[in-house]
């Protein structure tokens, strides 16, 4: 509550405001009109801002007469209708011509008073002055337009970007299709040439005495023709199968304890450790062929490149990690020079360590069923103390 | 009459009809408002005419989404609209009332079609805006692109919130009602286009033409349609009439709207010249 006393002390000046002096000299601009437009009375404000003597524009001018020609056909288009529709428009935007030719920009505001017959009788106008509020609208528009034409562009970029993918795409069907019809138009000579070859071995007799270590070599180059082509019908296959087949939730022990005696039966005795952690993400959602084959790689990879003298121990974990779900694969084998053999790790055909046999397929398929997860490989090595593959896919 | 393709037209154009009467009376509203205008004019001839009132395209409550700047670049796309509605409606032999820009509008529909209408009113009518050698149209080329700065100002405040138009206000439905509800404003981009296509249209080879009796009102003084312009138009209509209305602005049927409904009734009582073979 208020009570009298705190009630500031005024200045009894000020109570009698002068009403003329306030109409002549507010900080905005009035004027009154006919219903035509015709000026009848301005105040002092107006005037100095326009540079006319009241007698110039009283009764001999109009107000959208003051505006410029662009602002004069937007009032007599929809000022004007609005008013005698509406009896009032407010903060139209125009600039008004001032004697000397520059301009003024103002808002508008207006209200229609009408007769006791409702007929049209005077129009009553505030202009405010908004000269530094226009600069900061007009940088506004400027910046609405480079936006727009910026987004113009992105989309135009876009569209280009879509069509070189649905280039790319297609391309890639008809590499994969290449592939397949090399490896399976390849595969019935070669295994003629391996008949051929056993029945040649069987009932030829070679006088020289190095035949033997050629024939060696020989069925040893066949060897590698073979293993090539059943590489590459094998990543074109699983790129099928993968294409055919759903999305399904795969609970990680079970699968990887398959894999792993399925390794045994394949690779034969050997003396390694595996420890299996999927506590913190049991499952995964993905294509069942897709991470079969990307597990029996790495695992495979992690036995077969075992530092000699030294026991494989694999470990394989999965955790969360900021949205995602890593799946690593550490092993404590020989290792990879990742700074002289880093960025063709993935790469199809390349071999790091010719002593051991491979095919150069496995990381480059481990690489691709990743990407076309949609997640990423990371690598980490030391030559000698092991590797550790850390795949994130989407959670 | 009531098939889904004529039902889309009336919807589309906002279309509404009223009064009593066989012949039907067709009223178009100019640049800067819509149907909204013919307040004070319409309801007078409701009594003896089927009056219809429509929004063209992009103004109003018409379909914005229907606005596509390509299909509207010229004032043709309205005349179809306009002949469309026409056809929806199976009206012939109407009385069009057009104003500012829809007075060539309707010059161009009863060329295309003359059948379909019986009298054409062009209030404040102009067929070309911008000086041109002898021929004083009132503007110069720097004075709409003036305008069109003023209509951008003027449409500050919404250009943030407001998605474009021709992608349509689908996804923001609440954008077309708060655009219905504003009064003779509308899509500040449609707004602009639809100025562009007004201001720098020119329609001058057309007028010798139109082959309906024709009534040309024009205010005494009008910045927008100058007499001259008047003039212009009343000596190119082969069948026209000018009747100069005394009082200002571009609206005569919003400042003098008893003087509009007097002159158009004359004209509509006096029957139609037999034209001559």
């Amino acid at each position: 509550m208020m009570n009298e006393e705190s009630l500031p002390e005024l200045d009894l000046r000020l109570t009698q405001e002068n009403l003329e002096d306030l109409y002549e000299y507010a900080p905005c601009g009035y004027c009154s009109c006919l219903p035509d437009g015709t000026l009848v009375k301005l105040n002092q404000t107006l005037l100095d801002w326009l540079g006319y003597s009241r007698e110039e524009l009283v009764a001999h001018r109009c107000l959208q007469q003051l505006f410029t020609m662009g602002g004069r056909l937007h009032y007599e288009t929809h000022c004007a209708p609005l008013l005698l529709l509406r009896d009032q428009v407010r903060e139209l935007s125009y600039s008004l011509r001032r004697k000397n030719g520059d301009t003024l920009p103002v808002l508008l505001s207006a209200r229609l008073v009408r007769d006791t017959d409702g007929q049209p009788l005077v129009v009553r106008c505030t202009l405010f002055d908004i000269t530094e509020r226009r600069k900061y609208e007009q940088e506004l528009l400027r910046a609405k337009v480079q936006a727009e034409e910026q987004g113009a562009q992105l989309a135009r970029a876009n569209e280009q970007l879509q069509a070189k993918n649905e280039q790319l795409t297609r391309i890639n069907a008809d590499l994969d299709s290449f592939v397949y019809t090399a490896s399976h138009d390849l595969k019935q000579p070669i295994n003629n040439m391996a008949g051929l070859f056993a029945e040649l071995k069987h009932g030829a007799s070679f006088p020289d005495p190095e035949a033997p270590a050629m024939v060696g070599m020989f069925e040893e180059a066949l060897g590698q023709i073979l293993d090539t082509i059943a590489g590459l019908t094998e990543v074109v296959q699983l790129q099928r199968k993968l294409e055919q087949v759903p999305l399904e939730v795969v609970e990680l022990q079970p699968f990887t304890e398959e894999i792993i005696r399925s390794l045994q039966q394949r690779l034969g005795e050997y003396d390694a450790a595996f420890s299996l952690d999927f506590t913190e993400v049991p499952t995964l959602c993905i294509a069942r062929p897709g991470l079969h084959s990307l597990l029996y790689n790495l695992l495979s990879n992690a036995i077969k490149y075992a530092m000699p003298g030294r026991s494989p121990r694999v470990h394989v974990r999965t955790s969360r990690v900021a949205g995602e779900v890593l799946l690593s694969v550490q092993d404590n084998g020989r290792g990879i020079d990742l700074e002289r053999h880093g960025g063709e790790l993935f790469q199809l055909f390349r071999r790091f360590h010719p002593d051991v046999v491979g095919s150069g397929m496995g990381l480059y398929l481990v690489n691709r069923l990743v990407h076309q997860a949609g997640g990423r490989v990371e690598v980490d090595s030391e030559v000698g103390q092991g590797t550790t593959f850390r795949i994130y896919l989407a959670g | 009459m009531s098939s889904p393709a004529c039902l889309s037209v009336l919807k589309r154009n906002n279309v509404t009809v009223s009064g009593a009467g066989r012949q039907a009376m067709v009223f178009v509203h100019g640049f800067g408002c819509d149907q909204r205008m013919w307040r004070l004019v319409a309801p007078a001839f409701e009594a003896r005419y089927r009056v219809v009132l429509l929004d063209l395209v992009g103004a109003g409550g018409s379909e914005l989404a229907a606005y596509d700047p390509e299909r509207y670049s010229s004032l043709s796309a309205h005349a179809d609209d306009l002949l469309e509605v026409l056809h929806a409606l199976a009206l012939h032999d109407v009385v069009l009332v057009g104003h500012s820009v829809s007075a060539m509008i309707g010059v161009l529909a009863a060329i295309r079609e003359p059948a379909r209408f019986a009298r054409l009113v062009l209030v404040g009518p102009s067929p070309r805006y911008i000086n041109d050698r002898d021929y004083v149209g009132g503007f110069e080329r720097a004075d709409i692109d003036e305008l069109l700065e003023a209509l951008d100002s003027n449409y500050l405040g919404w250009s943030g919130h407001i998605t474009p138009v021709i992608m349509g206000h689908r996804e923001r439905p609440e954008l077309a009602a708060e655009l219905n509800d504003s009064f003779c404003r509308t899509d500040p981009a449609i707004a602009r286009h639809f100025a562009r296509v007004t201001f720098l249209s020119d329609n001058r080879a057309d007028l010798p033409g139109v082959p309906t009796p024709t009534l040309i009102l024009q205010c005494s003084h009008d910045v927008i349609a100058p007499v001259t312009v008047g003039q212009y138009m009343h000596r190119h209509l082969p069948h026209s009439e000018l009747v100069i209305l005394d009082t200002s602005g571009h609206c005569p049927h919003l400042s003098a709207p008893q003087a509009t409904i007097a002159a158009i009734d004359h004209f509509l009582r006096v029957p139609a010249p037999v034209p001559v073979l």
